[in-house]
């Protein structure tokens, strides 16, 4: 059982993220081209040098499009899982800390009902009734991390709640409130960098699905989901332009979900013991 | 006959069972002893076909000379339940939750095709009632969560003996239950030893219950045989130096002399203390007396124990003595000063605790250091800090070093010993002892009772010791209280009390408790 | 049982005020004048007033949702704006698209799930494990409806076996109706069997390390048979969780695909009302999915209970 030994999902997982998350902060400074430059005369060149993955039915270069939409995508899904995180964590550790009471019982019911909405079809409302926009796609999906980290953070305290060691800090004078930071959250936060990278993929994918429907990212800002909605009507001709950003979201997805597991494996020293075969 | 064969397993490498030689014959019980880490339950299944993953066995286990340790599962898997039954320690978690109790012992007849459907239904509910229980009071059609642990143990024997096998294995069967139930399970198995003629190995921790028993011994040490034969001349004059070690720790007392004159310390006065339990929109609420009308008095360096069954109370009285939760009705006062949820730091640094659970009572992220200055929060950091962590540190006879490791590295001694130094760090009045020698083998036990012993003379401390444990709580307390449903019903000198008891329940808390017979034949 | 039932009626009928709420603040109260908002920027104040009139909004707040909700109980939807139909009557034509195709995914999901993490979780440790749990996270990795696009590509395009998009209704017959749902369903089901068989597999592991499992190997059974008569069944309370959820993703995907495949669903008739800013339309639909899924999470729950004994007989004790 060796503690150190880094888990082969995490070794596979954290190149793809690299990957794009280096494309989206070198687009914050440079893109090869201005992506949202138009020119028509360009339009739908195969890919060539100065084109390294050719230009869309706009003359606009897809490799700049394919930054810029790291950018927004990685964005969108990023603010939103700080949403999720920095709301559902505190009601979670509070819900945990008043056990047992109102306080755990309505944070709880007011979580279950969140839950239980459809978050891809209220995201499409919000982002109809507030217009749409990155900002509120971000919101839209933000809202809906929140029940998942509450709901996460509130299981793996009601564990740490129950051992002996909580009991112990109490009889030093320790309040609810203190125990929760210093106690708590240090053990519960595997679980929860765990969750992050789960919910920062869903984000990516809401912010695709959005921004394809074409309630997220609006023109000009670029966006995964974008190019995709873009290419659809071009597709059967020039299956390139859908094939590149649809690549991206799965290999990002992808990275991320292989990260999680990894660090599951890793952090979690429960799955390390072994169980009767 | 089952035959154990020059056994040896290794767990990824690391050898946890050696060269274990042993014969298991039909009507005979075999004891098989030895404390945590000397391989009993690996024995036990390496002769079901059981070991985990990565599990490597050398040797052979033979079933009147066929070699069954080298079959493929799905000829040991026929072998099981039906020449071999097993029972586990934990009852409350070796039943499957979603199936009644009477289709998990016909499942035992199904598997092996014993009997059609109707037939194992009705063998089923002939077997449960044969281990003892009532089906006007606990039908076949029950589920494992409506039943107690002493009940579900029961189910378990009950699947086990299904289909007369000609060895039954039982590994600490009695170890999670209360000692009453302990001595009806323990009657249960050697009437069915009696009444069926099969072979029986009782893996336990416990001399006592080996003494009562056993009618052969085998004891494991760190997975070697250090000795084995007939239960009465092993116990009577031991051969080798780890068998005489186990029987002195087993009726171990520490040297300590009596204290109960000093001047009242604790007061608990009318303590009353209800749970609600299955609270609900529609349902109305059932309220459960935890504490009933519970007065006594401690006085300062006096150790008083605290005895019953587990759900008597003694936890939710040691909760509130510690002013950890509040009381529905009474007074408790330390030092003359009242104790509750919300009392002052200066209050709450007179009494320290140390609980049961030697992983559970330390967080894993901090270090030795740390966990042992916590209760510094209660009387602002000392500048010298830790040299007092230091100090505790080596008063529980750890090392200065030792603060810098974290609590996962020392063994379950050496953890109450720092759980033991963490109560001590801010010099309380008060230490409540909760099951705090509970978990731990029976060597160790006996050092760390000498330590409380000794720190309990060197600093006149005062303590409330709280054990289902009778022979502990002999061992260390001057007086003793016994519990039953929330209440006290009998509190008297340790001595007196156990030489002489007065109320039924005391009595039968005694009697069900096994004595260690090493004098002559085995006891019966 | 009783109690349990009530119990969750109870929090069904909550749920379904609460998102009644919900929708009805989002589209009605908080972004201005839904009248101006649905006759544009450049309709006369004479127009909008009209409007306003007619939609009721002049009436207080309060009463014009008890109004709605009221309606929305008998089957009254309202009337469409730009339909100039009852919306019940939109969305009851559409229904016949959406509820089989919800359907069909779900079949799919479950029908492609059990067996992957089945096997999985059988195979544990080895090769074939490592095949199919890769095989799933690439499954959860792709949008569905990227997955859709591809699918048409393949097998409409290059291989002419499907049509490309449209619903051939279902008076063409009962196949003909299926066949053109069939790479819809395919697109929606592939993510969410992958998360299923994940999770399926973690649960079947998880009640492998049971120590109930160790009695039913005691018993005789093999490691096989053990996990197929006790792992199955205690694996399936989590299972059902996440059936549950899925139902929600699936409805919500669906709205999704129907636009890449040009299916007269809900999803359609949702995106044609949000761009011809008609809000009743966009208020009932989103009502009716959001009371569909809360009722399927329902469902859920009395699932439990027949599962679980431990729930069943709660509270009678």
């Amino acid at each position: 059982m060796s503690r150190a030994r880094i888990p082969l999902p995490l070794w596979l997982g954290a190149p793809l993220v690299a990957l794009a998350l280096g494309m989206a902060l070198l687009a914050l400074v440079w893109t090869p081209h201005d992506p949202a430059a138009l020119a028509i005369g360009e339009k739908l060149r195969a890919p060539d040098w100065t084109h390294p993955l050719g230009t869309d039915h706009l003359g606009r270069d897809v490799l700049s499009l394919l930054m810029a939409g790291a950018r927004t995508s990685l964005a969108v899904a990023l603010v939103a899982v700080g949403i999720g995180a920095g709301l559902g964590v505190p009601l979670g550790l509070w819900a945990a800390a008043r056990r047992g009471t109102w306080i755990d019982d309505l944070l709880m019911r007011a979580n279950d009902l969140i839950f239980a909405f459809p978050s891809l079809v209220i995201a499409i409302l919000i982002t109809a009734a507030f217009g749409p926009s990155a900002l509120n796609a971000i919101i839209a999906i933000g809202i809906f991390n929140i029940p998942v980290f509450a709901r996460v953070a509130r299981g793996g305290a009601l564990t740490i709640w129950s051992r002996e060691f909580i009991l112990v800090a109490r009889l030093a004078g320790k309040g609810a409130a203190r125990i929760s930071v210093e106690h708590v959250l240090p053990n519960i936060a595997s679980l929860l960098i765990v969750q992050a990278t789960i919910q920062f993929s869903l984000g990516i994918l809401a912010e695709a699905a959005l921004s394809y429907v074409g309630l997220g990212a609006q023109p000009p800002t670029a966006s995964w989901g974008r190019m995709l909605a873009e290419a659809q009507t071009l597709f059967y001709g020039y299956p390139r332009l859908a094939i590149v950003p649809g690549l991206a979201i799965v290999l990002t997805v992808l990275g991320l979900n292989l990260m999680g597991d990894g660090l599951r494996d890793h952090l979690d020293p429960r799955l390390r013991q072994r169980a009767v075969q | 006959m089952i035959a154990l064969d020059h056994l040896s397993v290794r767990l990824d490498g690391v050898p946890v069972l050696q060269d274990l030689s042993l014969r298991l014959k039909p009507g005979r019980v075999t004891g098989l002893v030895g404390e945590s880490g000397s391989g009993k339950s690996m024995t036990a299944l390496a002769i079901m076909g059981l070991l985990p993953a990565g599990a490597d066995l050398t040797g052979q286990v033979t079933l009147d000379g066929a070699q069954i340790s080298t079959l493929p599962e799905r000829r040991m898997a026929r072998l099981r339940g039906r020449e071999i039954g097993m029972v586990f320690q934990e009852p409350m978690t070796a039943l499957d939750p979603l199936m009644t109790i009477g289709a998990q012992v016909a499942e035992t007849l199904r598997i092996h095709r014993a009997a059609s459907r109707a037939e194992a239904r009705a063998r089923a509910a002939a077997l449960l009632i044969r281990v003892g229980l009532d089906p006007d009071r606990v039908p076949p059609g029950r589920y494992p969560h409506e039943l107690s642990g002493g009940q579900r143990q029961r189910v378990c024997i009950a699947m086990a003996i299904a289909l007369r096998p000609r060895l039954l294995i039982a590994d600490e069967p009695t170890t999670a239950l209360d000692v009453t139930t302990q001595a009806h399970v323990l009657a249960l198995l050697r009437r069915l030893v009696a009444e069926e003629g099969m072979a029986l190995l009782l893996i336990t921790h416990d001399l006592a219950v080996v003494s009562q028993m056993a009618d052969v011994v085998a004891v494991l040490h760190q997975g070697w045989l250090v000795e084995q034969g007939a239960t009465t001349r092993v116990l009577a004059r031991p051969a080798h130096s780890h068998t005489r070690a186990l029987l002195a720790a087993t009726g171990h007392r520490p040297a300590r002399v009596a204290r109960t004159e000093g001047a009242p310390l604790l007061r608990v006065e009318g303590a009353r203390k209800d749970y609600v339990a299955g609270r609900g929109l529609f349902a109305a609420p059932r309220r459960v007396r935890a504490l009933d009308d519970v007065s006594f008095t401690l006085n300062r360096g006096e150790s008083l124990g605290l005895v019953g069954e587990s759900g008597c109370g003694k936890s939710t009285l040691a909760r509130a003595v510690l002013g950890l939760e509040p009381l529905d009705a009474g007074h408790i006062a330390l030092a003359d000063a009242p104790v509750s949820p919300s009392m002052p730091a200066a209050q709450r640094r007179r009494a320290q605790a140390v609980f049961q659970d030697p992983q559970g009572s330390f967080d894993p992220r901090q270090r030795v250091g740390r966990l042992v200055a916590e209760p510094f929060h209660l009387t602002g950091r000392p500048a010298d800090a830790a040299e007092q962590v230091i100090a505790a540190l080596r008063a529980v006879g750890l090392k200065a070093e030792d603060a810098r490791r974290y609590p996962h590295q020392f063994s379950g001694g050496q953890r109450q010993r720092i759980a033991l130094a963490r109560a001590l760090v801010i010099h309380p009045d008060l230490v409540v002892l909760d099951e705090a020698v509970s978990a731990l083998d029976v060597s160790v036990r006996g050092r760390v009772l000498d330590l409380l012993a000794r720190l309990q003379a060197e600093r006149g401390l005062s303590y409330l010791f709280i054990s289902h444990d009778m022979d502990v709580v002999r061992a260390i307390t001057d007086r003793v209280l016994v519990m039953e449903a929330g209440r006290i019903v009998e509190a008297g000198p340790t001595a007196q009390v156990y030489a002489a008891p007065r109320h039924p329940r005391t009595r039968a808390l005694l009697d069900a408790v096994p004595r260690l017979t090493q004098a002559g034949a085995s006891g019966v | 049982m009783a109690v349990y039932l009530l119990k969750r009626l109870a929090s069904l009928g909550l749920a379904l005020i609460a998102a009644s709420l919900v929708v009805f603040a989002l589209i009605e109260v908080v972004p201005g004048d839904p009248a101006r908002t649905m006759l544009g920027i450049n309709a006369t104040d004479a127009a909008v007033a009209a409007l306003r009139d007619s939609l009721g909004l002049n009436q207080n707040i309060a009463l014009r949702y008890l109004d709605w909700a009221g309606g929305m109980l008998r089957g009254d939807f309202g009337h469409s704006y730009s339909y100039r139909v009852p919306v019940a009557q939109l969305i009851g034509d559409r229904l016949w698209v959406s509820v089989p195709l919800a359907g069909y995914a779900l079949a799919l999901t479950v029908a492609l799930a059990l067996p992957v993490g089945l096997a999985a979780a059988a195979l544990r440790g080895r090769a074939a494990d490592y095949g199919l749990m890769s095989l799933t996270q690439l499954g959860i990795a792709v949008p569905n409806f990227w997955f859709a696009m591809l699918l048409v590509l393949v097998f409409a395009v290059k291989l002419p076996l499907f049509r490309s998009g449209g619903f051939a209704g279902w008076d063409a017959g009962l196949g003909a109706g299926l066949w053109s749902l069939t790479l819809p369903a395919v697109a929606l089901a592939l993510p969410q069997a992958s998360i299923l068989a994940r999770v399926l597999r973690s649960a079947l592991i998880e009640t492998a390390g049971q120590d109930y499992i160790r009695t039913s190997r005691a018993k005789g059974l093999t490691a096989r048979g053990a996990l197929l008569r006790h792992g199955l069944r205690n694996a399936l309370i989590p299972v059902l969780t996440i059936m549950g959820l899925q139902f929600s993703f699936l409805l919500a995907g669906a709205v999704i695909i129907e636009k890449v495949f040009f299916l007269p669903g809900l999803g359609m008739l949702l995106f044609q009302a949000i761009t011809q800013r008609d809000l009743i339309v966009v208020e009932s639909t989103v009502m009716l999915l959001v009371a569909a899924v809360i009722l399927v999470n329902f469902l859920t729950d009395l699932a439990y209970a027949w599962v679980d004994p431990r729930l069943r007989r709660r509270g009678r004790a």
